[in-house]
């Protein structure tokens, strides 16, 4: 059986139409019948070709006259209600095909502004975006935020409803725990640990961790419970300006 | 990962389980229809058919339509061939070859936005493998989230800044930006201004000091 696309249009060749018209003709009935059985419902079919004076015709049980009287018997708007012919059946299907497009066009949009937003997160210029790609950024940023608004909330009151001596790091919970604040244990992120103090789970190369282990060391300065930082007000253990530069290398390389 | 089973083959019996007999009515008689419809365009057939749904609701499909298939097949009576007629049957059939090709034309995009879609999947996913600050955020630390919460806000008004910029840029005729105004260092065409074009980001910018504050190289 070949699987070529076929192009929806009259087949202008006289014997593959014939060819065709004879497949798909059995091909139909089959179909019908099968739905008539796994539903348990009455259908029929007449098809009339350029083949043949008599139409070909097909009915569940009880033969086509039944089916025919059934659907004459019901009143006139409900025979209509959900009749079709090409035209209109073609329409309809159209009007679907047009809005999963525009779904699959809206969803794609915000997949790629979510990939120009990652980017410009690590430095890449925004002077290539039209204004409407900077509008669609701007709205993407603002849905961001506002689920990681809520999502610090969250993390926050569950901060607060623990203990007091382990509230300052029970907000941090996700990811791997760490007992020690030395370069060479906090290689060994998957050891047990034995008092409270955690820290967030990053999910970093070994390089990376080198690098931090100032700013892991900040991690155990008293803080208060909200342990986060902006850019200027973090408390930098070597308290100067240029480990900024560090900092910022080292998360984005 | 498989999600489904894929295609299989079923027993030819009135099916069990009465919420997927319900989907299986609906997909089937959408799919037939469907090729009714095709083996009309395709050989020029004219066809009816007639399906009561479980909810004794009725579906037909007719071409040229259901009422004349149906007077055609029980007073036995050949088709007219009146001139009106066949005129009124070229007109629909112009039409309907117009919907065929429209709809050909919607699938075949459709298509291409669902492999651009899979695309931007595999993208993403290869960016979350990398970077930490691309995965969801529920899986995100306090730490983390609160570094990339500064992050965004800073983007954030850059891109206000930005979309500020291409206002007055296309608000503005090229002229007058001198040597004087703060912001020839967006004009795009004027190749003299000495900045680092390989530095993407704002540093190469020739703005006041206080911008380039913390960007350097990304927004952290």
């Amino acid at each position: 059986m070949t699987r070529k696309k076929v192009k929806l249009a009259y087949i202008t060749n006289d014997s593959a139409r014939k060819a065709t018209f004879k497949k798909r003709k059995k091909g139909l009935l089959k179909k019908v019948s099968e739905l008539s059985t796994l539903c348990g419902i009455k259908s029929c079919a007449i098809i009339y070709s350029p083949y043949d004076s008599q139409p070909e015709v097909w009915a569940s049980e009880h033969g086509i006259q039944h089916v025919l009287g059934l659907f004459k018997n019901m009143p006139e708007m409900e025979q209509t209600k959900k009749m079709v012919n090409q035209e209109s059946f073609l329409r309809q299907r159209i009007a679907k095909a047009n809005e999963q497009l525009k779904k699959q066009q809206k969803d794609n949009r915000e997949k790629e502004m979510t990939e120009v937003m990652f980017q410009s997160l690590t430095g890449k210029s925004l002077h290539n975006l039209t204004m409407m790609d900077l509008n669609d950024l701007g709205w993407l940023i603002d849905q961001n935020l506002k689920n990681i608004y809520r999502r610090i909330g969250q993390l926050n009151k569950v901060a607060q409803k623990g203990e007091p001596a382990a509230a300052k790091t029970e907000g941090m919970v996700v990811g791997s725990t760490n007992t020690s604040t030395t370069p060479s244990e906090m290689n060994n992120v998957q050891q047990p640990h034995d008092h409270h103090q955690r820290t967030p789970g990053f999910e970093m190369n070994l390089d990376t961790m080198q690098r931090q282990q100032w700013f892991m060391d900040m991690m155990n300065l008293p803080q208060e419970n909200n342990m986060g930082f902006g850019g200027d007000e973090m408390m930098l253990p070597f308290g100067d300006n240029s480990h900024n530069a560090l900092w910022s290398n080292a998360f984005f390389p | 990962m498989r999600k489904s089973k894929g295609r299989q083959k079923i027993e030819m019996v009135k099916m069990p389980n009465d919420s997927n007999l319900q989907v299986t009515f609906s997909k089937r008689r959408s799919g037939l229809f469907k090729k009714a419809s095709e083996l009309c365009t395709l050989c020029g057939a004219e066809i009816g058919i007639i399906v009561f749904s479980p909810g004794k609701k009725v579906f037909s499909f007719g071409h040229p339509c259901v009422e004349t298939i149906i007077d055609r097949f029980l007073t036995r009576n050949p088709p007219q061939n009146s001139g009106t007629l066949q005129l009124i049957e070229a007109h629909r059939n112009a039409s309907v070859r117009e919907h065929n090709v429209q709809l050909t034309q919607l699938t075949s995009q459709l298509e291409a936005e669902r492999k651009r879609g899979e695309a931007l999947n595999r993208m993403r996913k290869a960016g979350q493998a990398e970077h930490w600050w691309e995965a969801p955020i529920e899986g995100l630390g306090l730490q983390q989230l609160e570094q990339l919460k500064g992050s965004l806000e800073e983007l954030k008004k850059n891109v206000a800044k930005q979309a500020d910029r291409l206002l007055i840029q296309n608000s503005n005729p090229p002229q007058f930006f001198g040597a004087g105004n703060s912001n020839h260092g967006v004009i795009p065409f004027d190749t003299t201004i000495p900045y680092d074009t390989k530095n993407v980001g704002f540093s190469g910018h020739a703005m006041p000091h206080a911008y380039n504050h913390g960007y350097g190289r990304g927004f952290f």
